[in-house]
């Protein structure tokens, strides 16, 4: 550098990038201004030319060995796989706290209650099943707004497609079928469904498909209860939520030793396969296992899942009174 | 979940990806492995994409914060790997010429390979994928005048390995 340094080194990153074709037009005028008049930055400016055509040599030569192509066809392999195996997922929130809805090109594969909200990486119900989690919520926020109108008690369906890629077994599909059939405001127990599907003696594993239900809510396992009427179980220990469904369904619920249990006497009733319902004091039903019965929070209930009313007890003329 | 373009934004972008990879890590199975990992981690995300975004620089950006990532976790393991180098090809210059430019070269790569992980990026998005500063800055999260100084510090360090060496001149490859 010359007599004046400071200039010389301000102008540095002028001169290195006017050297290397970076510069501004300005710059470039600027730095030429003063390479006139100082012969050392002259020679540094030449310098980092050479510098920068070797670097432009780097650039031209074609990389030893590229696999580019093979890459790439390795990657479309493996996205197809990918896609495959891949959900979109967004977490909402909701009344009942954050909610993750998940769904693949068949229809919703997941339903998961979360504790927080801090998105769709968070769900431990996919991740275990090694689901392929793609952050998006457009293909599911149609179902979103349903949720959010049946828990505000606007809807009684949710008729969706649904995918249940995530039952563990062709029992637990089968279980999960049956309790999608429940109609709103109806709860029958696990023992019931156990019959319903063909397997009367297999009520615990009724009950432990639905305890791993991987879509609440629309696969309404809040339905399904004990034999005695108690709730039982839902989502892990999600109890009161289980209870705010079926209150909201109308379905009356009571608490003794600090248990839920559904009010059966509150109820209307179906019994085994008729085609009528009943008040719960109609001949012997009183008397019948719960297992027997469908139980209905309200006549329009009923009505609405096709039954009519019984033509001895006439629920029609003589309600059950509040 | 319909029709996804991201085919054709792999193949628009996936060979430069890879490209600036083997040219950033000098190491060909590491670069494999990264280009990869940029594109499967670009797929999961590129719904959640704005439709305006720079998807060249978004790619860009992924690759270089991966690369970071695995300079970081080798420093730990310092594992041996195949340092595979650029053929230096010359031609239409004179035997003596060639020589001292290849000499030259195989120095300024080996500076560029101890450049400090953010200059080496800046460097070769700057000078050999041609990116413009705003997007060197994007990928880098940097500002863009933080980008211009790690590009004239790549710079600098190159001239200074090369100290008084004689190299070619200017005009003899021009």
């Amino acid at each position: 550098m010359s007599a004046n340094m400071t200039s010389c080194r301000a102008i540095q990153p002028d001169l290195v990038a006017a050297a290397t074709g970076d510069a501004s037009p300005t710059a470039v005028t600027r730095v030429q201004q003063h390479v006139d008049t100082c012969a050392p930055c002259r020679q540094e400016m030449d310098r980092y030319r050479s510098i920068d055509r070797i670097v432009g040599d780097i650039r031209r030569t074609p990389i030893a060995g590229d696999r580019a192509d093979v890459l790439r066809g390795d990657l479309e392999w493996r996205l197809a796989e990918l896609r495959r195996r891949a959900v979109t997922a967004r977490v909402w929130s909701s009344p009942l706290g954050p909610i993750l809805i998940a769904r693949s090109d068949e229809g919703v594969v997941a339903v998961e209650y979360l504790e927080s909200a801090r998105g769709a990486a968070a769900s431990r119900l996919l991740r275990r099943h090694g689901i392929e989690i793609i952050e998006d919520g457009t293909d599911t926020e149609a179902f979103y707004q349903q949720i959010l109108e049946y828990l505000a008690g606007n809807r009684t369906r949710l008729a969706w497609p649904l995918d249940f890629r995530l039952a563990g077994s062709d029992f637990q599909r089968e279980v999960l079928r049956a309790t999608a059939a429940l109609p709103y405001g109806a709860v029958v127990s696990y023992a019931h469904l156990a019959r319903e599907i063909g397997r009367p003696t297999a009520t615990r594993a009724v009950a432990q498909a639905l305890r791993h239900n991987p879509l609440p809510i629309v696969v309404p396992c809040h339905r399904v209860v004990g034999s005695s009427g108690a709730l039982t179980g839902y989502a892990g220990n999600k109890l009161a939520l289980k209870e705010q469904l079926l209150t909201l369904e109308g379905v009356p619920v009571a608490h003794a030793r600090r248990e839920g249990h559904i009010v059966r006497d509150a109820m209307y009733v179906r019994a085994d396969h008729d085609t009528e319902y009943c008040v719960p004091t109609c001949g012997s039903l009183s008397t019948l296992p719960l297992w027997r019965l469908t139980l209905f929070s309200a006549r329009e209930r009923a009505e609405a899942a096709g039954l009519a009313p019984c033509t001895s007890c006439r629920p029609d003329l003589h309600p059950i009174s509040a | 979940m319909g029709q996804d373009p991201f085919e054709a934004v792999m193949a628009a972008h996936h060979a430069e990806i890879y490209r600036y990879l083997r040219r950033v890590t000098f190491r060909s199975a590491e670069a494999e492995d990264l280009s990869q990992e940029t594109f499967l981690r670009a797929f999961r995300a590129y719904r959640a994409l704005p439709p305006d975004a720079n998807v060249r620089a978004w790619l860009f950006a992924i690759a270089t914060n991966l690369f970071r990532n695995s300079l970081r976790s080798a420093k730990r393991r310092r594992a041996a790997h195949d340092v595979v180098r650029t053929a230096p090809r010359r031609d239409g210059e004179g035997p003596e010429g060639a020589a001292l430019f290849n000499e030259a070269r195989v120095t300024v790569e080996a500076v560029i390979e101890q450049l400090p992980a953010k200059q080496r990026a800046a460097f070769v998005l700057r000078k050999v994928h041609e990116l413009p500063y705003e997007e060197i800055a994007e990928s880098l999260a940097c500002s863009v005048d933080s980008a211009r100084a790690h590009v004239f510090q790549a710079f600098r360090k190159i001239r200074s390995s090369l100290d008084d060496r004689q190299l070619p001149s200017a005009e003899v490859s021009a």
